[in-house]
């Protein structure tokens, strides 16, 4: 029912007549031939069923495409995509992760869209070029990115309140941020007030290096970017201090915060004041807790580097082996700019690309508060951001998991920082050299 | 009087501990029935409990029962169903089929193919799983029932060694003097071993059940379209770590997930209640 | 007799043939597509570099030389799964014979303990069990508030200690003894009748009886389930994944665990093959060899072995 009038409007928006409207729309495939366009995602229960909403609506509009689907859990999703491209039937349209993109690409598993965005099907004229080129990889345009991301801290004002703490702005340093912990833990008796696992994978490292005007990757992602591992044992040392302070959760107490899920954890709750996470976090946990706050992370005390980057949230991918690439782009090209699509989407995906649909939604006041910050922060953050980074090299998360692990071994007192940061080298580069 | 009396003591300290331990066996499958009634925003807020502070039955079910992306979860039951009664009692028969023919048929190269049945449980599926697509997406089996059961339907080799195992502990003498009453080798079969090794048929039945309702990894490979999922898929396609999970609704359909193997489970072990077994070999 | 026996041993009757491979046929067809085709590639992938997105290139034994000479995840993988399985399969088969010849005898209520015991296997790997068994043995779980009681205060939980976590796994393991006890279970049933009748007529003690018939009826099933858990235990994946992901520091790191996130997370195909057929020739060993101890220990009423 629902989605019968969506396609009403959808027609009026068109303004032409249901059996028309399809040729009127498009020129190019309208009186095509039949076509059927395989398209997978992953996603939880809402995400499925707004997006076969979006599928059939497109079907709707476009009657000589229908698509198959495949939504899919994320658990899984990555070991069905390679088995299927691995002989030969990826999917037309894949949503894609930034993770494994690169990998895809280097490949030639996933087609080249910069065609498509020459030719005007796939207009990119509201994206930035900064998040639009995440998804260029050797020249190739990988991916079309459809959300942004940002690192963010997420914060409980209740709890600074309660310890007469002030809300945190963006030109807050670790200093501030050690400091206000050590403040919420004494005033307000709160233990483990950031409940941060800084080893969660290493995009908060990072920050931590580009804050300090170093790169993690070296141009060519054959080794580490950065020289000095000075700069890695000093993160480490700082979290494992913070740790044995009692003001960040260690390791094991992590484990047991995590099987919360995100909207029971002891931010939401009120049993934390912090927590990194990205900039759709108030928007996720505001269903448990709509007073949460988002803010830039903490600057570094030394440095005036800008650490934030505009890091692409999910991309749609065309399969090198798809035979209907161009209607796949033209799909993509509604997904990211028609309004009525991203009417029905409202932003679940993430912060939008397109600046038209950001203005459109928060003009539409279809939109929660959290969702308003989210779009907002954004906007903001862009004054932070600095360089966005080339694409993640090929095994990042083998890296992601060397870096836990010497991580770990220094929280357990297995390690001291400086061995850590030296395993850390040493095990990335023989990676990196081996698979880049 | 004594001796009743301990025998009563006894009786009363077998229950006690059989409770005790079958509390700690099922509170996991308690736990799960108490999420399911709990609302989603206090899931996690009082694990251990088992009471609900917020009870949220009606919005749990219902959402859970609506399905992904259009497809009822009824239709996911269906679906279990049928691949599940299908490759059940395909899998028991065939492997039956090959555990007598091993067993007590003398036939050229059936020590070898003995060890191949042994060699197939040693092998992990994870590196299996892409050859299998590749060979049945040439024969274009890829999203269809079929490739749920195939997997199963040729028999598997736990059920042809536990058979084996079951068939090696009846005399051969009993065979013997079937032939010569002149029954072939499937009267045999049929007439006198399977009325014996029934508890080895049972047992590998609520096996095969189990295991093929379970399904997860070859099928999230195999299928592609929503209405044709079982209902591990459909289950996995509720959650994603990074955004809003309805785990009320999760934990609500993995209770009625669950139902159907229970029920199969109290049915067929019936079959190995009666105690002592009393009809056992009459030879 | 026997001359005649010795016959059928020697030849085969070409009527037995036809009727073997008839009986056979079914698992014979699935053995060849569904199972050997895909093996023999993954051997052929084994010695190849095959990260699932290029075309398999020969490498003759890179991967295998690798594994065993620069691999140091491999090796604790390796130790973690030995000791699960040394640990774990006896405890687990111990406790599946004695509360499978408890629930043998004649009481109430045993169709319903039966279910009980069985129903941790048939939630073995569901989230909801993950999530339980992290209240228990996690920070902050019940043990840990246990042990608060008793004046015993602990750093790290049972779960978080790099330690005792892949304890926590073994006695999830144990936990799930239903399927082996299902099996003695069914084995028992088959004890004919009129076996413990004569016992009981001569006047044995139920100890006699359990050690002089029980347990030698029992051994072809004993020995089942021998090689059953040394053989799941070798590949046991589920586990460790829902639980501690192989954490914490590559404590719970099973072997197949660690193979297949070679294969779909790192994308190293090649390698994880590779992987795969080592742990096919560990289990092969100890297969074997426990075939050949068959004869010592293992009774059959068909008199073979």
């Amino acid at each position: 029912m629902a989605f019968s009038t969506v396609g009403c409007d959808s027609a009026n928006a068109e303004s032409s007549s249901e059996s028309g409207s399809a040729s009127l729309a498009d020129s190019s495939s309208g009186d095509g031939e039949p076509v059927t366009l395989k398209i997978t995602w992953w996603g939880s229960q809402s995400r499925h069923d707004y997006t076969q909403k979006l599928l059939d609506l497109y079907t709707e509009t476009h009657p000589n495409i229908k698509f198959e689907a495949s939504p899919a859990g994320w658990d899984g999703y990555f070991d069905k995509l390679s088995t299927q491209t691995a002989s030969g039937s990826m999917p037309d349209i894949v949503q894609m992760d930034y993770l494994y993109i690169t990998t895809y690409a280097q490949n030639n598993s996933i087609a080249d869209l910069k065609p498509f965005i020459n030719d005007g099907t796939l207009d990119v004229s509201s994206v930035g070029a900064n998040i639009l080129n995440t998804g260029e990889i050797n020249g190739k345009m990988a991916g079309m990115v459809l959300t942004t991301s940002l690192l963010a801290f997420g914060y409980n004002p209740d709890v600074l309140t309660k310890a007469g703490v002030n809300m945190p702005t963006s030109e807050w340093t670790w200093d501030d941020y050690i400091s206000m912990n050590k403040t919420i833990k004494e005033k307000a008796g709160i233990a483990d007030s950031a409940s941060i696992d800084p080893l969660y994978d290493t995009n908060l490292f990072n920050y931590w290096v580009r804050q300090h005007g170093e790169k993690l990757f070296s141009d060519d992602n054959k080794s580490l970017g950065y020289q000095d591992d000075k700069l890695c044992a000093d993160y480490l040392k700082m979290w494992k201090d913070l740790m044995d302070t009692d003001i960040v959760p260690n390791p094991d107490e992590f484990a047991q915060i995590q099987t919360l899920g995100l909207e029971a954890g002891p931010v939401v709750t009120g049993d934390a004041a912090f927590v990194q996470n990205w900039n759709n976090y108030a928007t996720l946990v505001a269903k448990s807790n709509d007073k949460i706050k988002i803010v830039t992370p903490p600057m570094a005390t030394d440095s005036d580097a800008k650490g934030l980057w505009l890091k692409p949230g999910m991309f749609f991918s065309v399969a090198e082996t798809s035979e209907h690439k161009k209607e796949a782009a033209e799909f993509i090209n509604w997904f990211v700019n028609s309004e009525e699509a991203n009417d029905i989407i409202m932003a679940e995906r993430g912060t939008p690309v397109s600046s038209k649909i950001r203005e459109h939604m928060v003009s539409s006041g279809k939109m929660t508060q959290q969702q308003k910050d989210m779009f907002q922060y954004v906007n903001e953050a862009a004054k932070l951001c600095g360089e966005t980074p080339p694409p993640d090299p090929i095994g990042m998360s083998e890296v992601n998991k060397v870096f836990k692990d010497v991580g770990s071994s220094v929280f357990y007192g297995q390690a001291t920082p400086e061995e850590a940061a030296a395993s850390f080298r040493e095990q990335t580069n023989a990676m990196l050299a081996r698979s880049n | 009087m004594g001796i009743k009396k301990e025998k009563r003591l006894r009786s009363i300290l077998f229950h006690v501990g059989a409770c005790i331990l079958g509390f700690i066996m099922i509170y996991p499958l308690l736990w799960l029935v108490a999420s399911s009634f709990k609302s989603n925003e206090t899931m996690f807020t009082n694990t251990y409990s088992l009471i609900p502070t917020e009870w949220d039955i009606i919005e749990n079910y219902s959402s859970g029962l609506k399905g992904v992306g259009g497809v009822t979860f009824l239709t996911f039951f269906l679906n279990s169903l049928i691949v599940t009664f299908v490759g059940t009692v395909t899998c028991v028969m065939s492997s039956l089929f090959a555990a007598y023919a091993l067993s007590r048929i003398r036939f050229r190269f059936s020590g070898f193919w003995f060890g191949c049945v042994m060699v197939t449980m040693m092998i992990p599926p994870q590196v299996m799983v892409v050859p299998q697509y590749i060979i049945l997406k040439k024969m274009k089996l890829i999203d269809t029932v079929a490739s749920l059961v195939l997997p199963w339907g040729f028999g598997t080799a736990f059920f042809i060694f536990l058979m084996i195992q079951f068939f090696k502990g009846i005399p051969k003498e009993l065979d013997e003097a079937a032939q010569i009453d002149g029954c072939g080798k499937i009267g045999i079969l049929f007439r006198i071993l399977v009325p014996i090794v029934k508890p080895a048929i049972v047992t590998s039945s609520i096996f095969a059940f189990y295991w093929i309702w379970q399904d997860f990894f070859q099928p999230l490979i195999f299928m592609n379209t929503t209405s044709k999922f079982t209902i591990p898929l459909a289950l996995n396609m509720y959650l994603d770590p990074n955004s809003y999970n309805n785990y009320g609704g999760l934990f609500a359909m993995s209770v009625i997930s669950l139902l159907p193997v229970i029920i199969f489970f109290i049915i067929f072990q019936k079959q190995l209640v009666e105690g002592i077994a009393t009809e056992g070999l009459k030879g | 007799m026997k001359g005649h026996k010795n016959l059928i041993g020697k030849l085969y009757k070409p009527r037995d043939n036809v009727v073997g491979y008839l009986m056979l046929a079914p698992w014979l067809i699935g053995f060849l597509f569904m199972w050997l085709a895909p093996a023999v590639t993954s051997m052929y992938y084994s010695f190849t570099d095959f990260n699932l997105l290029n075309t398999p290139k020969l490498i003759g034994f890179d991967n295998y030389i690798r594994i065993f000479t620069t691999d140091k995840t491999f090796i604790q993988a390796l130790k973690v799964t030995f000791i699960y399985v040394l640990v774990l399969v006896p405890l687990r088969l111990a406790f599946a014979l004695f509360i499978a010849v408890l629930l043998n005898k004649k009481h109430r209520c045993l169709g319903l303990y039966r279910t009980f015991y069985y129903i941790p296997s048939i939630i073995g790997g569901s989230i909801a069990v993950s999530v339980v068994w992290k209240q228990i043995f996690g920070n902050k779980g019940v043990i840990m508030s246990l042990l608060e009681v008793f004046g015993i205060h602990q750093q790290t939980s049972l779960l978080g200690n790099p330690k005792t976590a892949l304890s926590v796994i073994i006695i999830m393991g144990i936990w799930q003894f239903g399927s082996s006890m299902l099996i003695f279970l069914s084995a028992l049933k088959q004890i004919p009748g009129s076996l413990y009748e004569s016992a009981m007529v001569d006047g044995a003690k139920p100890a006699k009886i359990f050690f002089r018939i029980t347990m030698p009826m029992l051994t072809p099933m004993i020995f089942f389930n021998l090689i059953l858990q040394i053989i799941n235990g070798f590949r046991v994946f589920t586990e460790s994944y829902i639980i501690t992901n192989g954490g914490p520091l590559d404590s719970t790191l099973s072997y197949v665990l660690y193979l297949y996130r070679r294969a779909f997370t790192y994308f190293d195909m090649g390698y994880s093959c590779a992987m795969a057929w080592i742990l096919v020739a560990i289990i092969a060993v100890f297969t074997v060899i426990l075939f050949k101890t068959q004869k010592s220990w293992v009774y059959y009423e068909s008199g073979e072995n």
